[in-house]
Order: C-alpha cells, then structure tokens, then sequence
C-alpha cells in the first residue's frame, strides 16, 4: 500500500511541465483576386530571421518566434516573449514556386501567386 | 482494504489535478494569451510593457503596420502619451476572405512611476515594436549610500 500511495503522490508532486512560450495565432487578412491570393500576419517583434513560412502538401504554415530584449525589472508586462504560428490549407491552384514574403514593421505580407491553369480565362466566342 | 485505500488516493490525486487545471485555465482567462490574440488590450489599444532599469525606464509597445509617421508621443513630466492611428492597408480590387485585423486609432497616456528627463528621451521604432527608453530624473535615480 505504501509503495502505492508514494507512486500517486509522485505524480502530483511533479505536474506536467507547460511550454516555455506561449503559442498564439497571428491575426490575418486575407485577400484574392484573380491574379494572387494575399495574405497579411500581425506578428510584430519578429525578425526576419526568425519566421518561417512553409508551403507543403496544400498547407501553408506561418510561423514566427519573438523575443524581446528587455532591461530591467518588469513594471508591468502585457506582452511577452511568444510563438506565433498558423495554419492555412491552401487550393492546388498556388503556384509554390513562385510564393513570396516580405516583412515590414512587424507585419508580413505573403503573395501566393496562381498558378496559370487557375487563372480565369475570357473565352471567346468564334463566329460561326 | 489496502486496495481500496488507494483507490481513494488515487481519486484525489485525479481530483487536485483537475483542480489545478481549472486553476490554470482561470489564470489563463485573464491574459491577453492563449485565450484571444491580437495586438491590442481589452479597450483598443496596444500592449505595452514598462520595464524598471534603474537609471532609465523602458517602454515596449506592440504597434504592427505602424511608421514612424503613424505614431505620437508626449510626455510632460511623468506623464507619457502614446497615439497613433493603423491606417487599413487593404488592397485595391481585392475580394476580402478574412479581415482580422482592421484600422484603428488609439490614444494610450500612462503615469511613469518617477520623474524623467524629459530631454532625453529616445524612441526607437523595429519590427513593429516601439521603445521608448526614458532617463529618469537626477532625484529619481538611485543613489549608493555609503555606512559611515
């Protein structure tokens, strides 16, 4: 019986461990028109260096680690080190290849391109 | 009887893991994390973070999509006063599938907890995080006293 009681003890004395950064979806704008889909991410305090953005198997991952530099003893703190990261299923219609990104003031921008086959085409009408 | 024993230890131990789950949800709740994301609290303004350094005070405030232009600063004294305006950043002849993130003006003013030189202030503006590092007055910093 003791061996027992200690074993359930163990177990609550070592609670499991939550993760180090918080995880949080960036919030996002998403546009399209017939050329590109566009995606915007706030996602302010990432370097460049530090987002990742992975198109695979039709989904996009936008990913981004913050972490703040600070001095000194915290005040107060509303915002923190933290992940940031999202998942977006995409159509077959984006071009991968040509997929790109850019970052400015914390906001990312990503052009998704379509592919040429799912581009709408005018359709001429041949007299007969 | 022995067996039942554990039983009954092992209930409580589920119960006070529940417990504490419902404690960290609960804590959870009342964080701008996990629960809601974005860059602004409750009342539409950035985050901000103030940061004690002894001879300065630093502030961080989150402002993504924000130029130097966007933003104005104010400080008179102890008091600071942060506004800017998102301007929307929507393209033109674009179908929009999700808009989250929206235009908004703001207006933020703090009371700095000790005096600062209002001269020196620097602020600094990357990656959409503004820091404004504020040198504290002469009679604010601390001040080694030496043991006679």
């Amino acid at each position: 019986m003791s061996d027992k009681a200690e074993l359930v003890k163990r177990e609550e004395t070592t609670p499991e461990r939550s993760r180090q950064m918080p995880a949080v979806s960036p919030v996002v704008d998403i546009y399209e028109n017939s050329d590109e889909i566009l995606l915007y991410a706030d996602m302010p305090g990432v370097a460049k260096d530090d987002i990742t953005v992975n198109v695979d198997n039709g989904k996009l991952t936008i990913s981004g680690v913050r972490k703040l530099a600070a001095a000194g003893a915290a005040n107060w703190a509303e915002f923190g080190d933290v992940e940031y990261s999202r998942i977006f299923s995409v159509p077959q219609a984006i071009d991968v290849a040509k997929v790109n990104a850019e970052l400015r003031d914390g906001v990312l921008k990503l052009h998704l391109p379509k592919s040429e086959a799912a581009k709408p085409r005018q359709i001429e009408i041949k007299a007969a | 009887m022995w067996t039942r024993v554990s039983d009954f230890d092992r209930m409580f131990g589920a119960m006070d893991l529940l417990r504490s789950r419902m404690n960290r949800l609960f804590t959870d709740f009342d964080r701008a994390y996990g629960t809601d994301y974005g860059w602004v609290v409750a009342e539409g303004t950035p985050r901000t973070n103030l940061y004690d350094a002894g001879n300065h005070f630093e502030i961080k405030a989150e402002v993504p999509g924000m130029t130097k232009d966007d933003l104005n600063l104010r400080i008179q004294g102890n008091y600071l006063e942060i506004s800017g305006t998102r301007k929307a950043d929507a393209p033109e002849g674009y179908k929009a599938h999700r808009v989250e993130r929206g235009a908004a003006s703001f207006t933020r003013s703090f009371t700095l907890p000790a005096d600062v030189d209002t001269e020196k202030v620097e602020a600094s503006l990357k990656d959409g995080i503004l820091t404004l590092t504020l040198p504290k007055a002469e009679a604010a910093k601390p001040k080694q006293i030496t043991i006679n």
